[in-house]
């Protein structure tokens, strides 16, 4: 088997090299081109991919442009990419037309499924429910909610709003800021005003960094706003944009299904620093076990070659649900600590559910919170 | 964006679609249990069971009167009418004659299946609420009548706007609609003259 002669394939890798989510961009390319490095690297395998790059510059409107290139000018019809919702809508409809599979390796507001799109990363019942049903009981349930001004803000924060009245909480503010705008004075004399259990936060990028920035300040000022009273929460913080918070991060919670730990089990010996570039690694390594299987392996071919079976990623051992095309799990919270995170909450395998068709109030928050009490 | 509704929850709820085998009612059953309903197709003709689920799908197409357990435009759930080929006599059939409350254009694809639920659903329940409305406010109506005899018994030797002064405290101090203070006040008065009348015989 060792000196078997490998097929080679073309990749797609549309992951933008500038722009203000360059972070997170980065952290899914690394992933990707390590995945890619390892797999050819394997003597047991026997793909080798070739990467086809298009570098959207972090311009929404060059997504699209990007994914038709690739799906014309070579012969790839795996693409790995995209960071917002907002670039992975506009490509769909290019998939559809070219015959593409986008593998999508960042969390996302759920809502979706597309026969062109795996879903690598958490919708909201493996991150936004579980990171509520972790803060309300220990901070309470007021929030006040933000985000960047597009869909994942919008989406994830309407989900927010009913959790949060589910749990018998009120909405104490929700803004919006431009994407890339990082003047937030006024969010912060809004929260000061307000006084909220948590700050639920969709900002992204450079947005997200300044806000963490001056609510370090306020929390110095008056010491509601500490993070062990009323901490900053959020779905998609993770390592890679740590080192652009510094302290200020210090003690906030994200949920995602992976973050870099020391120990444990790694597959092929890689061990991922976010869960972006865990996402995306593991999206070249299910591919790689797909074409080695089946070399025509196409976007009508997934759903059977999901079926009935587990990849090995850095997540574990992964299964993608054939109906949704959304991978099934881990679910872990972390608290922000130095250049990492610190575990304080973790479940195995989570199945997903993107339109909280599964979803239970009552399980959410346990029955005492929502009776009805008497005048 | 309004702030006032909810997005509903459509997990576990029951989807017919009416349409022959073929990969449109595929996709589509594939695309319903996706986003969580229990869908069933079924061809040429709904099941008896059919009458308690959350939603149907129609074939436009090839579809017909006697397919539906129900007189046309009267079912009891939200109806989404699959359209392919766009001849305006079948449009006119799924909005006329069935009142469609949201459509799905065919060849079905992932997309606009969910919203399509979503603006049935309400539609449905507006249509509803509304046809709710328009019963109560005709039966209020049809009060016209007993009205105009409540205030002439009220009124007396007085006049008209003093009688229907108090028509209006007696439905307020009864704690029911002037229709039916009327109600009761024409009883009344017929009794009164009843046994007047009896009194005087």
């Amino acid at each position: 088997m060792g000196d078997r002669v490998k097929r080679r394939f073309e990749i797609g890798i549309l992951y933008s090299r500038s722009g203000n989510y360059r972070l997170v961009s980065d952290a899914c390319r690394r992933g990707a081109l390590s995945a890619i490095a390892d797999v050819n690297a394997d003597p047991e395998s026997p793909v080798a991919f070739v990467p086809v790059e298009y570098d959207p510059e972090g311009n929404a409107d060059r997504y699209a442009v990007g994914c038709a290139e690739i799906l014309h000018k070579s012969s790839a019809r795996h693409i790995v990419g995209c960071v917002t919702s907002w670039s992975r809508k506009e490509v769909i409809p290019v998939l559809e037309r070219g015959g593409g599979t986008l593998w999508y390796a960042c969390p996302y507001e759920g809502f979706e499924t597309s026969d062109h799109v795996v879903y690598m990363h958490a919708c909201p019942n493996q991150q936004l429910l579980p990171l509520f049903s972790h803060i309300v009981p220990r901070f309470g349930a007021n929030g006040f909610l933000l985000g960047s001004n597009y869909i994942w803000g919008w989406e994830m924060n309407r989900v927010a709003r009913d959790l949060i009245a589910d749990a018998g909480g009120e909405v104490r503010g929700e803004r919006y800021l431009p994407l890339g705008e990082t003047d937030v004075a006024r969010l912060i004399e809004e929260i000061r005003a307000t006084r909220p259990d948590f700050v639920f936060n969709n900002l992204i990028g450079s947005s997200s960094y300044a806000f963490l920035r001056a609510y370090a300040v306020l929390g110095r000022e008056d010491a509601h706003f500490l993070p062990q009273h009323c901490p900053v929460v959020s779905c998609n913080l993770t390592e890679c944009e740590l080192e652009a918070i510094g302290a200020a991060g210090k003690g906030h919670l994200s949920a995602g299904p992976y973050f870099h730990e020391a120990g444990g089990k790694a597959p092929r010996g890689y061990r991922p620093r976010s869960s972006f570039e865990a996402a995306a690694y593991a999206s070249v390594c299910v591919l790689a076990e797909i074409l080695a299987d089946n070399p025509d392996a196409g976007w009508e071919d997934l759903p059977a070659a999901f079926a009935a079976r587990s990849f090995e990623t850095p997540f574990g051992s992964t299964v993608i649900d054939t109906r949704t095309q959304h991978a099934t799990l881990p679910v872990v919270i972390g608290e922000i600590d130095g250049d990492g995170f610190r575990i304080v909450s973790r479940e195995r395998e989570v199945a997903p559910d993107p339109y909280l068709s599964r979803y239970d109030r009552t399980a959410q928050f346990g029955a005492s919170r929502l009776r009805v009490v008497a005048p | 964006m309004s702030r006032n509704g909810r997005i509903p929850n459509l997990g576990g709820a029951t989807a017919y679609v009416l349409h022959r085998p073929h990969p449109t009612a595929q996709t589509l059953v594939r695309q319903l249990s996706a986003i969580g309903l229990a869908a069933i197709d079924c061809w040429p003709e709904l099941p008896p069971a059919a009458l308690s689920a959350d939603f149907v799908f129609f074939d436009v197409d090839l579809g017909f009167d006697e397919q539906f357990p129900w007189r046309p435009g009267e079912a009891p759930m939200p109806m989404i009418a699959l359209i392919g080929s766009e001849a305006p006599g079948r449009i006119e059939w799924a909005l006329f004659t069935h009142r469609a409350n949201a459509h799905v254009v065919k060849p079905v694809g992932t997309a606009g299946i969910y919203s399509s639920l979503l603006i049935a659903r309400q539609n449905f329940e507006e249509r509803k609420q509304l046809a709710a409305r328009i019963d109560a406010l005709q039966a209020r109506v049809a009060e016209r009548h007993t009205i105009v005899r409540a205030v002439a018994a009220l009124a007396r030797d007085t006049d008209y706007e003093q009688g229907f002064a108090r028509l209006r405290h007696l439905a307020m101090s009864w704690q029911m609609s002037l229709e039916e203070a009327a109600g009761r006040v024409v009883a009344l008065a017929e009794n009164e003259d009843g046994n007047d009348e009896r009194h005087h015989a």
